[in-house]
């Protein structure tokens, strides 16, 4: 996708490309890489102004779908018109190394992005969006071009609006961009679930950071494409999904351990991590006290007032979604991808059904696999720059 | 009995928006902008941030107090009396509630569907019944002192401040606005509630409230929570710091993948008047993606030759005692970054700004501004912001379209001096 960002046959360059976006109001045009399970999700976003606030009258909604069909389906490409722009390639595999290994500057995601990849080290979700150094090294703009051919004519397009245009119009002229695009048979992407551990992995590694990061990697068991994902949700988040949860309220609030201390849920590997930033001393009760929290809902320790406060934060939050649009796309791709349609304000009201014993049983399905620990091995950083 | 002192309805024409000002018999400024969205958000803020460490009021005594405060202070606001804290009961009305510090100011806020009268009144109500003991201080020395060491490991964060610290000498704007593990340690009760009662006087706050309401709601839970105040009269102390940077260079080893640089340029010419640094700070953002932005050759020269990466950005940030501008990056050789930097300025000094450039950039401010009303969340936090500031929201339109060529030129020109310039870089642990 950066390599299609940098230049197609129409606007050959970031500058080029930009005057244009900014002669539409400020058009932004951002390339999309993310995994959703074990899929992997690329494209295009443009976030634009409603033509109705053009003083000028320009069309905003049409320059935008021709500079995304420009960028996507009309690339700079070499002599041979079967390779990339060579110099955009080799830049853009450099920037992408740099990025993956930048992600070791952000300790608090480094180390769930590293918990997650022991955890998951035999499955395809062990592997982050951005891949491994390895893999990106033996690019070269010729077999880019081949993967990108391939994308384009078998795996799954999906496009998503979000705003207050005339419907039809819009479907004419994406409909009139495709025309020409070669499909093939589409390929359907399966995520592995897995539902057991045989032994929970323990990780250590030592970092020249202050803080300790503690990771606990929990295969949940369940996933959007069970009929029951909303009480899973319910679970995570009386569990550690909000500030007036047991993590929250325990190992911050009561025992003052951590600033953050949470569960980052996820709804299509079947997969839930909690994350927190330790004293390196810590380590051991901070463990201690997170399974704690986990056991005390297993034995049905949910007090009426934790149900209900639960359900109310998340009918909010997913009541919130509807008033912005990337928000909504998200939601409904995400659904999409599990098979499901519902709207938020019709998944909200499942929650309202939900019983303890089926938080407990849930509780109960959720299963420790991996421990990772970040050792902090630098002493208090209150010293000046020279 | 009507305890309005004041209510005014503000129109743009251009916007096709409209909200309402009110002062509640309180002191409090009210602003109500009602919006036909789901979400409500209300946003109840102090003038009172990291910077306000030096302070006097009417008493005349003058109080300095320790780095840090402000925000733990925004922690302390958690709880109250009988030990309950405040997201427990926003638990019952389904609301979701957070708090930030910054320099210039404090801020308690929710988002909610529904039960909006309830959780305005639990705004209202927390922010205004401070409750600090011994023991709940060192309690939260404890959570803040995790703040701070997550702070410490982030190599962004450590080259922000180091930036800072070498633009300025002695201005607060330098200290992290969490303060330190040694400063914090310093707070204790009797100083909290010194500040509490200086800053959170109602006549030193606002309340902003974006979403489908009315004002009449608003005003029914202010008239039952807030009492009248005798408003305070606050002083705020800042050194004087000198127009030339305190140090050419802040340099720092941290356990990254490349070098992370930023270039900064201090500017001690701030006018007394707040549209006239509104519209500075506009020309400064103008000006900013004239220079540095994807259209501008600098970009594209040190993208295409590998010594800027995506990650390159830039800021301003403008206020009564301070104002700085500021690039950032990783580079393989931020020192050539720099070089390249001083050259191009000079250059474009010499030679003059490209109009058509100017033309496109200022169509894309003015864009940029029409799109934060799309969102609750961003108007309550822009009308806050922009009365603390003491300019008017739709006013700021009009500034941007006021905003001429020759503007942008002459700021160009007073702004950017080698003198004004000061880089920061975090360098990888292992590199020679």
């Amino acid at each position: 996708m950066q390599v299609l960002e940098r230049g197609c046959k129409k606007y050959h360059n970031i500058a080029k490309i930009n005057e244009k976006l900014d002669n539409l109001y400020s058009a932004s045009i951002f390339p999309r890489n993310y995994i959703r399970g074990e899929a992997q999700i690329l494209g295009f976003a443009a976030e634009i102004l409603d033509n109705e606030y053009a003083p000028d009258g320009t069309d905003i909604l049409s320059g935008a779908v021709e500079m995304i069909g420009e960028l996507l389906l009309n690339p700079l490409l070499d002599e041979s018109g079967k390779a990339f722009n060579e110099g955009y390639v080799s830049s853009e595999k450099a920037n992408l190394i740099d990025a993956i290994r930048a992600k070791i500057n952000n300790k608090n995601s480094y180390a769930v992005f590293r918990c997650r990849e022991e955890m998951c080290k035999d499955e395809a979700y062990g592997i982050s969006e951005t891949g491994k150094v390895e893999d990106v090294l033996p690019i070269t703009p010729a077999s880019l071009y081949e993967y990108y051919c391939d994308i384009l004519s078998h795996s799954k397009i999906e496009i998503y609006y979000v705003g207050k245009c005339d419907e039809r119009v819009l479907c004419d002229k994406l409909a009139s961009l495709f025309a020409t695009l070669y499909r093939g048979p589409v390929r359907e992407v399966q995520t592995l679930v897995v539902r057991t551990v045989d032994s929970v992995k323990n990780i250590v590694e030592e970092q020249p950071v202050v803080q300790g990061k503690l990771c606990l990697g929990f295969r949940s068991g369940m996933t959007l494409r069970d009929k029951n994902f909303h009480v899973f949700a319910m679970l995570n988040e009386i569990y550690g999904g909000s500030v007036s949860s047991k993590l929250f309220k325990n190992v911050r609030e009561k025992l003052s351990l951590c600033y953050y201390c949470y569960s980052i849920p996820e709804s299509h590997k079947g997969v839930m991590i909690v994350t927190s930033g330790i004293e390196n001393a810590n380590r051991e009760i901070s463990e201690k006290e997170i399974l704690a929290q986990l056991d005390s809902i297993r034995t049905g320790d949910i007090s009426e007032e934790e149900m209900e406060n639960a359900r109310r934060s998340l009918e909010n939050a997913y009541l919130e979604i509807t008033d912005s649009a990337a928000s909504v796309e998200s939601w409904y791709f995400s659904r999409s991808l599990a098979g499901r349609s519902e709207s938020p304000a019709e998944f909200a009201k499942r929650l309202a059904s939900v019983t303890r014993e089926e938080i407990i049983t849930a509780a109960r399905g959720v299963v420790l696999d991996t421990v990772y620990f970040m050792l902090g091995t630098a002493k208090t950083g209150d010293e000046e720059d020279e | 009995m009507n305890k309005t002192v004041l209510q005014e309805v503000r129109e743009s024409e251009f916007l096709k928006e409209k909200y309402y000002y009110l002062k509640h018999h309180s002191g409090l400024d009210i602003y109500v902008f009602p919006k036909n969205l789901t979400t409500t958000y209300a946003l109840f803020g102090t003038k009172y941030g990291s910077i306000d460490n030096k302070f006097s009021t009417q008493d005349g005594e003058i109080i300095e107090v320790p780095d840090g405060i402000a925000h733990f202070l925004e922690h302390k606001m958690f709880e109250d009396e009988e030990g309950i804290d405040t997201f427990a009961r926003y638990a019952k009305t389904g609301a979701s509630a957070n708090a930030y510090t910054s320099r210039g100011m404090t801020a308690y806020l929710f988002s909610c569907t529904d039960n909006f009268s309830s959780s305005l009144e639990i705004l209202l109500d927390s922010v205004t019944s401070p409750y600090f003991t011994p023991e709940n201080v060192k309690k939260e020395q404890g959570i803040i002192g995790q703040e701070i060491g997550m702070y410490d490991d982030n190599p962004r964060n450590r080259l922000y401040y180091g930036l800072l610290s070498a633009l300025y000498e002695s201005h607060p704007v330098r200290i992290d606005i969490c303060g330190t593990v040694s400063t914090i340690a310093k707070i204790t009760d009797k100083i909290l509630y010194h500040c509490y009662n200086t800053f959170y006087n109602l006549s030193n706050m606002a309340l902003s409230v974006c979403g489908n309401v009315t004002p009449e709601e608003i005003l029914a839970v202010a008239d039952k929570v807030l009492k009248p105040q005798e408003p305070v009269e606050i002083t705020r102390f800042y050194p004087k710091e000198k127009p030339t940077v305190f140090r050419k260079r802040a340099e720092r080893r941290m356990q990254v993948a490349k070098p992370l640089f930023s270039i900064g340029i201090k500017d001690t010419d701030i006018s007394k008047d707040a549209a006239e640094r509104a519209k500075k700070g506009i020309i400064i953002r103008i000006l900013n993606n004239m220079l540095y932005g994807k259209t501008s050759a600098f970009y594209n020269e040190l993208y295409e030759q590998g010594l800027i990466t995506p990650s390159f950005g830039y800021f301003n940030d403008i206020s009564e005692s301070y104002a700085f501008n500021m690039i950032t990056g990783e580079s393989p050789n931020p020192d050539e970054v720099y070089r390249r930097f001083v050259h191009y300025i000079d250059d474009l000094q010499k030679n003059g700004l490209d109009r058509e450039a100017f033309d496109r950039c200022h169509r894309v401010e003015l864009a940029e501004f029409v799109k934060i009303f799309d969102s609750t969340e961003e108007i309550a936090n822009v009308l806050l912001s922009l009365a603390f500031a003491g300019v008017e929201i739709f006013e700021y339109a009009d500034i941007i379209n006021s905003i001429t060529f020759e503007d942008v030129t002459r700021v160009f020109h007073s702004c950017y001096n080698p003198e004004y310039y000061a880089m920061s870089v975090i360098i990888p642990i292992d590199e020679q």
